[in-house]
């Protein structure tokens, strides 16, 4: 569902990302491990098509990013560290003007069960945006993402700076999408919740994928301990 | 899909309280300079009827006197004070409306505000179109800023471009949405305006040109304004970008232009003019025909025409010939430089326009002095009819001095003021626009040039990697 094809990216000189390959099947959550500037950010936005490869290719469902930018965008959903929403809209007003963006149209009923099914409790669905936490942002971010019927989720650390409670909704939230077909790279530097979260993780070191696995076959502490020797290396 | 931003545009503006509460300060402002500007303008009017009504009461009421003294004794004429003066009073305020109409000389305008107020004179007069092509557009610049920036800023430009929304239909539905503010704020002004104004169909006309110029202008702010913060990552540079050029349109380009005009088609000094016409006068117009030479000339041919030797002799008193003579001879003159000082301040204006197709400012107060009739154009025509006026007047005497019944040297004698009463009043009507505005394509016409450059901007320019 998810292909990058030896994706290089140069930013004045600087190697962002080198020749980078991954492949996602459909339903899976992909989790995409690294330090800050270890090329995560630049993968994702290569996927959105805001940024253009300098070489390879990226695919979502089997089309071309950086060919059909728009029909690609059409299938995916985005969620980024900061859900930055309309502060002076409520979250179903929020949730309603992205839709109609995208050209669809939905009853009231419809958006109140959509922000539901994503978390977000009926009383908090008419308060404005401005007075949610960030984790309620994210869900409306979610749910956004779920009107559009998207195939694919991207997630730029998408659960920094969320409290506890707030992350394992998250988990639970993307587990059921992904259940649902929803295919999901997650980009983090939060190696404990990729572990609960993921089915797979890669690690990204300065731009290269340096090693992937099964998130069934390693614990939290080898994870983190692989990681934390990578990094060193 | 436009609709739905510029709606959402709409009630995140709406819900905003600073807005709200700008808006509202706004239209305080308007109403109140609205309301004393009419107001003002209204007990000026009515202070000038009821001047006009005297002074003609006083000349209807002349004790019986020598038509050469009544010439003398002259009229004075008003330029009248239409309600939209008050919108803009253009150079109404440093040009004065009062002048004396005599024989032998063309009387300068005079009693400007300016010259009866300090704070006028020093700060200019406080009015609707200060408000809105100062403040108004200001404001406009920094909603249209805020607009994209906080997008920008949040993150929101990504979310919603992955809606499938182009950059371009975006930024112009945000352009649209704070022009629409603008065009409210705009039209409650004009509205109020046109409430308190007369309902001829010039009225409506000149209402209706002000609303198109202005509503260009605001479209061409905002649109550039958009298309700044839109292109600029660092929003620091785009608004101080932003607010150099709104400083740059209104303050220091008109007058760097405005000095270049007057260098490059110079008006002559207000004492060379003065001293040319006294010398044309007495000396002729091309200096060989001087004052008295004229006038055995013209006695030469006054005594042949009526086979006469001496002027005793005359049916006719010839003093009332020499005077209109002499008063043609001094129009010729007046028109002479007068006409010349009027063919530079027409090439000064077409110069002074063309600055329009650099600074968009310049146009809108073309265009606004010139819809409410109070530009240098409308002034001009006033001093043309009243000097026409002034000769009618002054012919009337001289014809009454000459063919009236009295003969040559007879200074003594008197008309009383059956004769003063069948003198027409002098009634001045404002110019049509639509046979005016031709005068003002080349401002009509930048403010379209730059319309199409901003949309041009918006549409081919935007770069698309300020998303990220």
């Amino acid at each position: 569902m998810i292909s990058l094809k030896n994706i290089t990216k140069t930013f004045k000189g600087f190697k962002a990302v080198k020749d980078l390959s991954i492949d996602i099947p459909r339903g899976e959550i992909y989790g995409l491990l690294g330090s800050n500037g270890a090329g995560k950010s630049t993968t994702i936005n290569i996927l959105l098509g805001f940024l253009k490869p300098d070489k390879g290719e990226a695919f979502i469902d089997d089309i071309n990013v950086t060919k059909s930018t728009d029909i690609a965008r059409k299938k995916i959903g985005y969620i980024s560290e900061n859900v930055n929403l309309y502060p002076y809209l409520t979250g179903i007003e929020n949730l309603n003007y992205f839709c109609k963006l995208a050209g669809e149209n939905y009853t009231a009923e419809k958006l109140s069960n959509i922000l539901n099914d994503c978390g977000l409790d009926s009383q908090a669905i008419n308060k404005k945006v401005g007075t949610y936490s960030k984790g309620m942002r994210q869900k409306v971010g979610i749910a956004i993402a779920f009107a559009k019927k998207a195939k694919v989720l991207l997630l730029d650390e998408p659960a920094s700076g969320l409290d506890p409670l707030a992350s394992t909704e998250l988990s639970t939230t993307l587990k059921t999408l992904s259940d649902k077909g929803t295919t999901v790279l997650m980009a983090s530097h939060d190696i404990f919740r990729v572990r609960e979260t993921c089915d797979r993780i890669g690690i990204l070191r300065n731009g290269s994928l340096i090693d992937q696995m099964d998130t069934a076959n390693v614990t939290t502490n080898e994870l983190e301990k692989i990681y934390i020797e990578y990094m060193r290396n | 899909m436009m609709i739905s931003i510029i709606l959402n545009e709409w009630k995140i503006l709406v819900r905003n309280r600073s807005i709200v509460y700008v808006s509202l300060v706004f239209m305080l402002s308007i109403i109140s300079v609205v309301w004393m500007g009419n107001l003002q303008s209204k007990n000026q009017s009515q202070a000038q009827i009821a001047a006009e009504k005297h002074i003609r009461a006083q000349w209807d009421n002349l004790e019986p006197m020598n038509p050469h003294r009544a010439a003398h004794y002259g009229v004075y004429v008003f330029k009248p004070i239409s309600i939209l003066n008050s919108l803009d009073d253009g150079v109404s305020s440093i040009t004065g409306n009062v002048l004396k109409l005599e024989g032998h000389v063309q009387n300068e305008i005079v009693h400007s505000e300016a010259s009866q107020s300090i704070a006028i004179s020093r700060f200019g007069k406080l009015k609707p179109s200060t408000i809105m092509q100062y403040m108004v557009p200001l404001f406009l610049i920094f909603l249209s800023f805020g607009s994209i920036s906080n997008d920008k800023e949040t993150g929101r430009l990504k979310l919603i471009a992955l809606q499938g929304v182009s950059l371009e239909k975006l930024i112009l539905s945000k352009s649209l949405s704070i022009w629409l503010y603008g065009l409210i704020l705009l039209i409650f002004s004009i509205l109020l305006q046109f409430l308190l104004g007369s309902s001829s169909a010039d009225f409506g006309i000149r209402i209706g040109f002000i609303l198109i110029s202005y509503g260009l202008y605001y479209f061409i702010v905002v649109c550039l304004s958009t298309y700044i913060s839109a292109s600029f990552k660092n929003n620091t540079s785009a608004i101080s970008l932003l607010l150099a050029t709104w400083i740059m349109w209104t303050i220091f380009l008109p007058k760097i232009w405005g000095n270049t005009v007057e260098k490059v088609h110079p008006l002559p000094s207000r004492q060379n003019f003065i001293s040319q016409m006294k010398e044309d006068r007495s000396k002729g117009i091309d200096g060989h025909n001087p004052t008295d030479e004229r006038r055995s000339k013209l006695k030469e041919e006054y005594l042949a025409r009526y086979n006469v030797d001496s002027l005793s002799q005359l049916p006719i008193n010839f003093d009332g010939i020499v005077m209109q003579a002499d008063e043609e001879y001094g129009n010729q003159v007046w028109d002479k430089h007068f006409g010349n000082n009027y063919l530079i301040y027409q090439k000064q204006k077409r110069l002074y326009q063309l600055s329009g197709l650099l600074n968009p400012f310049s146009s809108l107060q073309n265009l606004s002095m010139g819809f409410c009739g109070s530009d240098m154009i409308h002034h001009l025509d006033f001093l043309k009819k009243a000097e026409l006026y002034r000769r009618y007047l002054i012919k009337t005497l001289n014809d009454k001095h000459a063919h009236g019944g009295s003969k040559t040297g007879e200074w003594r004698w008197t008309v009383d003021n059956t004769f003063f009463r069948s003198v027409k009043t002098f009634k001045y009507q404002t110019m049509k626009i639509k046979d005016q505005i031709e005068n003002y394509y080349i401002d009509i016409l930048s403010l379209i040039v730059w319309v199409l450059f901003s949309g041009f901007l918006i549409r081919y320019k935007i770069k698309r990697d300020i998303i990220i």
